[in-house]
């Protein structure tokens, strides 16, 4: 897994944030979805942070944070590939597409590339049990693939972000 | 981004006009099958024809195996519902109808009737197919019909009839009785009374009550709810504002909702922002003394906060953990304060109840499950998607008339799987259940929210019941340890077993744990973990007992237990397996009959898949 850098986080930021949320306590969710909206993730000062204003310990804000697996405390890549695991998906060779991706992109579950292009996260269910085996990124979802078409969706993103950059 | 996928289209009301109408499926199933660029061929090709239509996206019909799902409506004729629609067929369909004033026959899939219109010669209706006509579309009435985001469309379908019925006209308590008489349980899959549910949280004392909506769908393989979400959401805010009416002046309601589903949220929000401006929600809601809103939560990726009280737990910003009851949500709930809490399926029913009567529901369904029931259709089966039946319909219809059998003909039906996680496998024998709460119990599944996943013969049934507790065990939140420390030590038998390491006394160790981690788990999760395992073990004990004592797997799932041989008296010497295989480990010679290698082969199947005479098992 790459070494990844971290944001510099802003109190402003997170003040604005909780504000929001008129500083409740039992909006802390709420807010650390908001704050990872803003980061990609959430940064461990940012947790501080976010503790100090809505006045919740330490232990409970990181009680909280680790008890829920759609935040993060590392930064995630570009594009994260979200392959659906669920039943459907699974009888019909979910497995297949994660290992294609691991084999392709020599990342695990959970690990960014080095480029911080691609994260693949494997995740339960997205509902959509029909058009199995399926996968969505960035809001997409795209159904019925293989692990051909999940090369192919790869290298497809990764010639966007080249072309985007050229651009830029 | 999904969620802003429709943002740029033009949203039009599809109330009768006098302009063709174009609907096209836009849930996520109908997105993910390409609709959104063929909506971008469709504005083209409406432009380039100069034609003057309305383009209404619309939420899921059920058929997701047919989607892209394009529908015409000329005015004054019967809307006509093509599927698998593709660029080059989208220019058929528009020359049949906008010139030579007809239908596309080689595409079209039926007719739905439209008041005081005219239907086509030669076209079967919908109603009639197959797929449709064992089904009874109460919840689903809509889905798909009308334009999600248009708070019009909902109106123009007796929308909100139901809440000017009961403000007006009836007393909480009337409410209450009704939905009692209506025999409707909860569809989340705990099948308790909602009217029951309902009375007791109007009895607890105090001014301050709270409505749950319960939208958290976590079973894997089940998406009934998303449905109804994206496809009706304001049946569900209906629902909710009907149930604070009833339990007695709640003035404030939450939607917890999981955020994979971003498009149900989206369509969701709108609603809320509409149903304010018209005063459904707000302050002093049609002129009376009621006032109620609702917020929505957003979920974080835990699958037990579908679990009411840990839901609760999440909503209130802790870890979502589930607490022993009592105290009932009806009791203390949000904030200590006494909460009803409803699925998503069963607030999408109160609206018709209410205005229909509850003698009405109840004329529909079994004994003890009245009403109907929707269902994720999902697996071996040929037309996968969400139906919706009365309750008590035969496992075999809905498998077989509804769904069209299996998907691959030669491969025959194996086991159904209901209820997800907390469910079990029915086998060919179990065809018959009447699918209602009692029965399916009785045949060692659950009717669970409504996820059934059918298994044909090649389908692997130990690999199933590890796929399941492998679920829950990484799903267990680790507040109680039979839970915790049971699922664990149960998944790595069950692991053993797949991998050829099987002993004997294995299976019966797995039900003594079984049993122990039912009995004494804290919450629902833990209580239905070992469902899967035990159904599978009294059904296909034989399965189980040829992965450990022949370390065989008949479905040839489980990669370790696969050996791969060449029957000598099949085998033509043609060579073709040879080439494909990428560790080198099948070896053939000219004339002479292939060997493969097993300590070699990485059981990739490229030889099997290769050979023309089905030599290689």
């Amino acid at each position: 897994m790459a070494e990844t850098k971290h944001v510099e986080v802003d109190l402003d930021d997170i003040e604005k944030i909780c504000e929001e949320f008129e500083n409740r306590e039992g909006a802390v969710v709420q807010v650390l979805q908001k704050v990872q909206e803003k980061y990609g993730y959430v940064p461990a000062e940012a947790l501080e942070l976010v503790g100090d204003v809505l006045e919740i310990p330490k232990s409970k804000m990181y009680g909280v944070l680790t008890f829920y697996s759609q935040f993060y405390q590392e930064p995630r890549g570009k594009f994260i590939l979200k392959v659906c695991v669920g039943t459907a998906c699974h009888v019909r060779g979910a497995g297949l597409l994660v290992d294609k991706v691991r084999e392709e992109l020599h990342i695990e579950p959970g690990e960014n590339t080095e480029d911080m292009l691609f994260t693949l996260e494997p995740v339960a269910c997205l509902g959509s049990c029909a058009l199995a085996p399926m996968a969505m990124v960035s809001g997409t979802a795209y159904g019925k693939l293989s692990a051909d078409k999940m090369v192919s969706l790869i290298r497809q993103l990764e010639e966007e972000t080249v072309h985007e950059e050229e651009t830029v | 981004m999904l969620t802003e996928a429709l943002e740029d289209v033009s949203v039009a009301s599809s109330k009768l006009t006098d302009l063709p109408i174009i609907h096209i499926g836009m849930a996520t199933c109908g997105l993910a099958s390409g609709a959104r660029p063929l909506l971008e061929l469709i504005k083209k090709e409406v432009q380039k024809r100069q034609l003057n239509v309305r383009i209404i996206p619309t939420g899921c019909i059920g058929m997701c195996h047919n989607e892209p799902l394009v529908d015409v409506t000329m005015p004054g004729r019967y809307r006509v519902s093509y599927r698998n629609v593709k660029a080059m067929t989208l220019t058929q369909i528009f020359d049949s109808h906008f010139t030579k004033n007809e239908f596309a026959k080689k595409y079209a899939t039926c007719q739905i009737p439209m008041e005081g219109a005219e239907p086509y010669e030669g076209l079967i209706l919908m109603a009639d197919m197959p797929f449709f006509k064992g089904q009874v579309k109460i919840v689903t009435k809509r889905c798909g019909m009308i334009d999600p985001l248009s708070i019009e469309d909902y109106l123009s379908m007796d929308g909100y009839k139901a809440l000017k019925k009961v403000l007006t006209s009836m007393t909480p308590a009337q409410v209450v009785d009704e939905v009692t008489k209506s025999g409707l349980r909860g569809r989340g899959g705990g099948g308790f009374p909602t009217g029951l549910k309902w009375g007791l949280t109007q009895k607890s004392p105090g001014p301050e009550k709270y409505v749950v909506c319960n939208a958290d769908e976590g079973d894997p393989g089940a998406f009934m709810d998303r449905s109804v979400l994206e496809g009706d959401p304001h049946a569900v805010l209906e629902g909710m504002i009907i149930a604070a009416f009833a339990v007695g002046n709640a003035r404030q309601g939450y939607i917890y909702c999981r955020a994979e589903y971003p498009l149900a949220i989206r369509h969701l929000r709108k609603a809320i922002d509409d149903a304010r401006a018209h005063n459904f929600l707000g302050e002093n809601i049609l002129g009376t003394d009621m006032s109620f809103d609702i917020e929505i939560k957003e979920g974080a990726g835990a699958y037990v906060c579908g679990e009411e009280t840990a839901l609760l737990a999440s909503l209130m910003g802790e870890r979502g953990m589930p607490w022993p009851k009592p105290p009932f949500p009806a009791q203390k709930g949000v904030w200590g304060k006494p909460s009803v809490i409803n699925n998503v399926e069963t607030l999408g029913n109160i609206g018709h109840i209410l205005l229909n009567g509850g003698d009405w529901y109840a004329s529909y369904g079994s004994e003890k499950t009245k009403g109907t029931k929707t269902f994720a259709l999902t697996g071996s089966v040929k037309n996968s998607g969400l139906i919706e039946v009365p309750a008590g319909t035969p496992l075999r219809e809905i498998i077989f008339s509804i769904g069209g059998g299996m998907v691959e003909k030669k491969i025959p039906f194996k086991a159904a799987q209901l209820g997800g996680p907390s469910g079990g496998c029915i086998p060919v024998d179990g065809l018959d259940t009447p699918v209602d709460f009692e029965n399916v119990v009785a045949a060692g599944a659950i009717m669970g929210s409504g996820g059934i996943v059918v298994m044909d013969e090649a389908a692997c049934i130990v690999d199933t019941a590890k796929f399941f507790l492998k679920f829950t065990q990484d799903e267990s939140c680790g507040e109680c340890t039979p839970c915790r420390v049971g699922s664990k030590i149960m998944l790595d038998i069950l692991t053993r077993i797949t991998e050829g390491k099987g002993q004997e006394g294995d299976l019966d160790e797995l039900v003594r744990l079984s049993m122990y981690v039912k009995s004494n788990s804290l919450c629902g999760l833990g209580g239905a973990a070992p469902n899967p395992v035990l159904s599978t073990i009294r059904y296909f004990r034989e399965e189980y007992e040829a992965h450990i004592r022949d370390k065989r797997c008949p479905g040839t799932v489980c990669n370790e237990l696969i050996k791969y041989v060449v029957i000598e008296e099949d085998c033509t010497t043609c060579g073709l397996c040879e080439p494909v295989c990428p560790s080198g480990s099948v070896t053939w010679e000219k004339g002479e009959v292939a060997h493969i290698d097993l300590t070699t082969c990485i059981r990739c199947k490229a030889c099997v898949d290769a050979c023309k005479f089905r030599a290689i098992i």
